[in-house]
């Protein structure tokens, strides 16, 4: 069955200021098969005009909606609650083209190929539009609105005293006995085993002290920072010996002060080609050359680094490490520090400063290298959030916002995405905490809309969707046949194309409305 | 057909493509009219079929347009896609067509500028080779 289309296009928003003949692609859409109506407003999001055009689909019973207006998720939100309200139109049969976007600007010098494109696209839309099926959104409520972070550092307690003054219960997990003051509960000796359940209903199982219990919630923040690393790099694989800075620094703690020349690089990796520089090395190591200095004053110390990071009291520490004669040499990433040859105990660099190329020989190499937590792999693996190369916690796109994890309604930040400054971290555990509570104070979650939907007539139960699918929604069921679980669908499509069964569809998104929409927008010429 | 302009179809996801597509518009850059945007959620719903189909239709090039690999919307949604494209155009090289007119590009939403070029690529591509089967276009 295919519907009854309203088409209404604004002029304000989509004719380009009278470059595109309304009346030309209203004549258009009122021939067009399936079309009830098609009419021009001045501007659409006006109260009395919405009104006027819901009363008119109901008058001509049409049952979907097709705007030429802005971007969609530009148009006002009252625009699509007044056509639902009134008309009792689908919310999911109401959609929108944007032609200012997708015609007129990138064409302003061909005005006549834009309107023949305009057509194009009207009619294109239309067939798809005539195609579409009314869907169902559908809400789940929470159980509960907590909120859970892992880890009480510097990020993690940001996250949660965002959270909690947000009017949540925050429960913080701390991997160490220490003391931690902060609002809610905090469960010191705790960590994370598995989770269980869908996207702001999940349950926790915990291991604090001795015991298990589970932990229902509705949102997590990861905040398990990052710690100093064995981790080489392109630098210290040419010389066995270098060594981590943290290693150094024990060893200078332990009194075992080298001698001859030691130098220090803020990086493994001087290039940048596989991990940055982080931003606290350089105070780390500021910090360390003065401890030799101080203990074996003949003892030549270098600090070879791109940038060196003078802020506040740091100041004064520069200051006396310099007094205490210990020589600082910039370079830049383009024209990187290397050994002359492996093992060579000489490193070539080009000194910033000076403008000179120098051979340092060296008794004692060490470099700053910082990584994310290694529990993160555990932790990924029972949250099933991704990791980065580097081991970080990885998070999703940026559209999603910065401290998403591809994962509904878990977050990250701080140092266990990759090492990063106190400040960083605070700013990051401050915004994860304010999504959080966001996402938990919701109180219910919305789903269902454009997902997909299997065939259990066609599934051959190969799980390839369940391998594809990023969100775990496909599963086998109890009649040994694909399922979705509606709640963690999202709607990509993904798991479509691949099921070699062709089992699989997508509401509005069907290989029919896709080819039907290609095949009439191909058919003009322009 | 000597003022025959070429037909491009991009099959653009909802994320990084479209919104890059905007951006590109909202900064004044130009296209060739000869594209048409199929708007699909991620670039990973995109089927060798639909591809194929565009290609019956007239089309003369398709590109698949998704976000970076590592800042997909969908995580691993434009990696899917680029698996698609390319196995459509191990397909057409099977077949003898020029799997050229065939690509996967991937953008984020700033890269306004990326927009317009890629749309220029495909369709100097859709130029030179001309219709499916002419055995080539005004650039032989
Ligand atoms: C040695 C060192 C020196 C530094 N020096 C500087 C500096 O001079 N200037 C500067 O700006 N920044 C410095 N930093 C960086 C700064 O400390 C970090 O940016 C900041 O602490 C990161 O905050 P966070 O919350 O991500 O991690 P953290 O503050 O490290 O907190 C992580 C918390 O998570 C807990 N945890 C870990 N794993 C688990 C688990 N599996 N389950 C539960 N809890 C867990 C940890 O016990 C800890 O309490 C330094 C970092 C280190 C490691
Ligand atoms: S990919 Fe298709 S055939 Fe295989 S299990 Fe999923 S729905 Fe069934
Ligand atoms: S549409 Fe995407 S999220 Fe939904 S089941 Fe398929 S692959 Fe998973």
């Amino acid at each position: 069955m295919k519907g009854r289309i309203q088409v209404v296009m604004c002029r304000l928003c989509s004719t380009g200021g009278g470059v595109l003949d309304v009346d030309a692609l209203l004549r258009i859409a009122s021939d067009a098969p399936n079309v009830g109506a098609a009419v021009v407003v001045d501007r659409l999001c006006d109260k009395a005009t919405v009104a006027s055009l819901a009363a008119q689909a109901k008058d001509k019973e049409v049952d979907r909606v097709l705007l030429l207006t802005c971007p969609k998720n530009e148009v006002s939100p009252f625009v699509y609650q007044t056509f639902v309200k009134k008309a009792r139109i689908n919310e999911f049969l109401i959609d929108s083209i944007d032609l200012n976007n997708e015609v007129v600007l990138p064409h302003r010098d061909d005005a006549q190929g834009a309107q023949a494109k305009a057509e194009g696209r009207l009619l294109s839309s239309i067939s798809r539009m005539a195609r579409l099926q009314p869907l169902e959104r559908k809400t789940d409520e929470m159980r509960t609105k907590n909120v859970v972070v892992i880890g009480a550092g510097i990020s993690g307690l940001e996250a949660a005293g965002q959270a909690a003054q947000r009017g949540l219960h925050t429960v913080i997990l701390e991997k160490t006995g220490r003391e931690v003051k902060a609002p809610g509960v905090v469960m010191p000796e705790s960590k994370v085993v598995s989770m269980k359940g869908e996207a702001g209903n999940y349950v926790l199982t915990i291991e604090a002290g001795q015991k298990r219990e589970n932990l229902e919630c509705a949102a997590i923040v990861v905040a398990t920072g990052g710690d100093w690393s064995d981790a080489r790099g392109p630098l210290a694989d040419k010389c066995r010996d270098a060594k981590p800075l943290y290693r150094l620094r024990q060893a200078v703690d332990e009194d075992r002060v080298p001698t001859g020349t030691v130098v220090i690089v803020d990086t493994p990796d001087p290039k940048g080609t596989r991990t940055k520089v982080q931003d606290y090395a350089w105070d780390e190591a500021l910090d360390c050359a003065m401890d030799i200095k101080r203990k074996s004053p003949s003892t030549e110390v270098y600090l070879v680094f791109q940038e060196m990071r003078v802020s506040g009291m740091r100041e004064i520490a520069y200051k006396e490490a310099a007094d205490l004669a210990v020589r600082f040499i910039r370079y830049d990433r383009k024209n990187p520090p290397r050994l002359t040859a492996k093992d060579s105990g000489r490193l070539e660099l080009t000194d910033l400063a000076q403008g000179e190329a120098v051979a340092l020989p060296f008794d004692v190499l060490a470099y700053a290298s910082i990584a994310a937590n290694p529990d993160n792999v555990a932790i990924a693996n029972a949250l099933r959030i991704p990791l980065s190369p580097d081991g970080g916690v990885r998070r999703g796109s940026m559209q999603r916002g910065p401290v998403a994890t591809p994962r509904p309604g878990i977050f990250v930040c701080g140092s266990a995405m990759f090492p990063k400054s106190e400040s960083a971290a605070r700013a990051e555990g401050r915004a994860a905490g304010i999504m959080a509570a966001q996402y938990a104070g919701a109180g219910k979650t919305e789903y269902g809309g454009s997902v997909a939907e299997t065939d259990a007539e066609k599934c051959s139960a190969c799980l390839t969707c369940v391998r594809t699918c990023p969100y775990e929604a496909p599963f086998i069921g109890a009649a040994g046949k694909a399922e979705i679980r509606l709640q963690m669908c999202q709607g990509c499509g993904m798991c479509v194309g691949i099921c070699p069964s062709k089992a699989i569809d997508l509401h509005h998104y069907t290989d029919e409305q896709i080819a039907a929409e290609t095949t009439t927008y191909l058919r003009g010429d322009f | 057909m000597a003022d025959r302009r070429p037909k491009v179809v991009g099959f653009c996801c909802e994320r990084h493509a479209m919104d890059s597509s905007i951006f590109s518009a909202r900064s004044g850059r130009t296209y060739d009219t000869g594209l048409r945007i199929i708007r699909v959620p991620c670039s990973g719903r995109v089927d060798g079929m639909h591809i194929l189909n565009a290609l019956e239709e007239g089309a003369d090039a398709v590109f698949v347009l998704g976000c970076l690999e590592k800042n997909c919307y969908y995580d691993t949604g434009s990696v899917e896609g680029r698996k698609r494209v390319e196995y459509v155009k191990s397909m057409l090289s099977e077949v003898g067509l020029e799997p050229e007119r065939v690509e996967m590009f991937n953008v984020s939403s700033s890269m306004a500028w990326k927009f317009p070029e890629i749309v220029s690529r495909m369709t100097e591509v859709a130029r030179r080779l001309g219709p499916i089967g002419s055995g080539g276009g005004d650039g032989r």
